[in-house]
């Protein structure tokens, strides 16, 4: 009876480090997930304001202003092929 | 002699069982006892070594936690055009908020926070700091990094910063009216903000947590949105109107590729949406047309069977109801073909056709457009129309050229749709469709007229422009078939209407064979010019303004240009 006694008191003192020892653990680790989910909320945040930033820079009345002082103009009717039409437009280093 | 024996029993241990375990017995209880003591000492030691080395360590966020605010603010998801390109997005930004618990000096923090905001009402914030039962008070949200740096830099007990979520317009006033505003909450208020809170849902997040939502794809195409309204600027500085309105409608599917109403407003500025002069004229109010109805008038009497495009009708003489005479503003002095009253855009024509038709039918026909009932959008209700009481004589008359019914601008634009499609009314929509779905061709296939009126509508219109009598030529752009019917509207005011104010509307379909695309532009107020000649009808600022328009967006839209392509075959 006393050994048995002992012994319980042992592998409740036992168990009790245990748990500690796991919630310990568990703390550690969420800890962890914590500060992982944080980064990865920065880095969401971060990607959500150079996204906006790139739109920003890319609206388009910056961006006729740009195409304007390059010498740049809207496209005209006259511009237009079908494809396999013979024309006279050159498309880069192709002459179609 | 045998000694006399021992009466003491041979008890080992000298003594009775009862006498011989006792002390032993205590002995052992006091061990227990003992440790027993020292496990329950060593346990409460732990915990209260445990609980000094938590306060020694000194975790701040047990305060936060106490001074945590209960307001929170709302995640939404981006809002992107239908190429995917960003209108609306949340960003995090600093805000500022105080202890008043914790400041030493109220006076001086409020007198240094009004140096670096100027709006801020020192008087109240110190009013608001001096209930130190308060652990949190609000001072400034969604401050620009800069300025909270600067805030940072006072470096004042008791103030502090919150990051939070605030939704950012890239395209700054692009697609103001449609994309609608948010409160400081950010939560939506108007525009396609509200139908993401309606529909679609927001989530409550106490810090700056994005929305795990999919962007909210739009119909709208921002290469064609911002030639709207850069057209609708230009037009309203070449003409001197107070303001301008265009819209451009995918036919087939209803979807909305662009609207804008100037003076625009600025999404992030909410306030700005409740200065009338910056209403939304696409959809925010009713206004008479004109003639652009009588594209409705003449494509009832054709499908009626009650005329053809050929039908003569004697338009010299004016018509008369009591005291009220409609004459042409531009009599033709001679009997007009159908085909003539919609290319010289004959009142008197107009009227005789809806007469003929029957103000029963006149009015179904209207209804069967869309034009009597409410429409709504996702960017909210359109405004209601306004339409006659009564279906007299009178009404039908003016009914049948665009005065005394009005109409948003995007009703109109959706009833025209409807006619140049082939016949099928569309629900217009903020939303893009996706190709080959059951939506993709509208939700509602109710027919307004036959294709083969739809047909002579196209043709008439794309008369109107071609025609060197037709008041829509000013609108023509090579290559892409442009047609159109031209609308000149006085503004109503007390006891008639001003010949000197009105709204100019040019309704087009391109390309007229098979009509992708309806662009409707209304210029409000327009002067006359040396350009117009001094004049101020739709023909001469309204239809070029709409012309140059498709010339600008037809490329974006895909639609190829016809002649340049033949000339090259040859």
């Amino acid at each position: 009876m006393r050994s048995s006694t002992i012994s319980a008191i042992f592998m409740a003192l036992a168990g009790a480090f245990l748990l500690y020892s796991l919630n310990y653990d568990t703390r550690l680790i969420e800890a962890r997930v914590q500060s992982a989910e944080r980064a990865a909320e920065v880095a969401r945040g971060d990607i959500a304001v150079l996204k906006a930033e790139r739109a920003h820079l890319a609206r388009p009345e910056r961006i006729e202003a740009l195409a304007r002082a390059q010498g740049l103009k809207p496209p005209s009717e006259k511009q237009f092929v079908r494809d396999g039409a013979a024309s006279d437009i050159i498309t880069g280093s192709t002459r179609r | 002699m045998r000694p006399a024996p021992d009466k003491t029993p041979e008890w080992p241990n000298n003594g009775p069982p009862h006498a011989r375990d006792e002390p032993s017995g205590r002995r052992a209880f006091a061990l227990r006892r003992l440790s027993v003591t020292a496990t329950i000492l060593l346990a409460f030691g732990i915990v209260g070594g445990q609980l000094v080395h938590l306060a020694a360590k000194g975790d701040s966020g047990l305060t936060l936690a106490v001074s945590e605010p209960i307001a929170s603010s709302f995640a939404r998801p981006d809002i992107v055009d239908r190429n995917g390109r960003i209108l609306a997005t949340d960003i995090e930004m600093p805000s500022l908020f105080a202890d008043p618990s914790v400041i030493l000096d109220r006076d001086e923090v409020a007198e240094t926070l009004a140096g670096i905001f100027p709006d801020l009402d020192a008087a109240e914030l110190r009013h608001a700091l001096s209930d130190r039962a308060r652990r949190f008070v609000w001072i400034r949200r969604g401050l620009a990094p800069a300025t909270a740096q600067r805030v940072h830099d006072l470096g004042l007990p008791g103030l502090a910063f919150r990051g939070e979520l605030k939704r950012a317009y890239p395209g700054g006033r692009l697609a103001g009216h449609v994309l609608g505003t948010v409160n400081i909450d950010n939560k939506g208020l108007s525009g396609i903000e509200r139908h993401i809170d309606d529909v679609i849902g927001v989530e409550a997040v106490a810090g700056a947590t994005r929305s795990d939502h999919a962007p909210i794809r739009l119909s709208l195409d921002i290469g064609v949105q911002y030639a709207i309204e850069d057209e609708m600027a230009r037009a309203i500085r070449r003409y001197g109107a107070e303001s301008a309105a265009g819209i451009v409608i995918d036919v087939t599917t209803g979807e909305i590729l662009g609207s804008a109403s100037l003076p625009g407003v600025d999404p992030a500025r909410p306030l700005e949406a409740a200065d009338p002069a910056r209403l939304d004229r696409v959809s925010g109010g009713t206004f008479e047309l004109g003639s652009i109805f009588k594209m409705a008038t003449i494509a009832m009497a054709l499908d009626g069977g009650n005329a053809s495009p050929d039908t003569i009708l004697d338009v010299t003489e004016p018509i008369i109801d009591g005291t009220t005479t409609i004459r042409d503003l531009h009599p033709a002095g001679r009997p007009l073909t159908v085909a003539e009253v919609f290319t010289h855009s004959s009142n008197v024509g107009a009227a005789m056709l809806a007469l003929d038709a029957g103000s029963e039918r006149h009015r179904a026909f209207l209804g069967k457009l869309g034009l009597l009932t409410p429409l709504a959008t996702e960017a909210g209700p359109v405004a209601a129309p306004q339409v006659p009481q009564r279906w007299e004589r009178i009404e039908q008359i003016t009914v049948a050229y665009g005065h005394g019914i009005a109409v948003a601008p995007m009703q109109f634009a959706a009833a025209a749709a409807a006619l140049v499609n082939g016949g099928e009314i569309v629900q217009p929509t903020y939303l893009k469709r996706q190709p080959g779905t059951e939506s993709a061709a509208g939700s509602n296939r109710a027919r307004t007229v036959t294709p083969r009126t739809s047909a002579r509508i196209n043709e008439l219109l794309r008369l109107n422009v071609t025609d060197s009598a037709g008041t829509g030529r000013r609108a023509d752009v090579p290559g892409y078939k442009v047609g159109g019917k031209t609308g000149t509207a006085e503004i109503a005011v007390a006891g008639g209407y001003n010949k000197n104010a009105v709204i100019s509307s040019f309704l087009a379909a391109f390309p007229s064979d098979q009509p992708k695309y309806v662009v409707l532009v209304s210029l409000f107020e327009p002067k006359p010019t040396a350009e117009t000649g001094g004049e101020i009808a739709a023909g001469v600022n309204a239809a070029p303004s709409a012309g140059r328009l498709i010339r600008r967006i037809a490329p974006l839209l895909g639609v190829l240009p016809e002649g340049t392509v033949a000339a090259v075959e040859e």
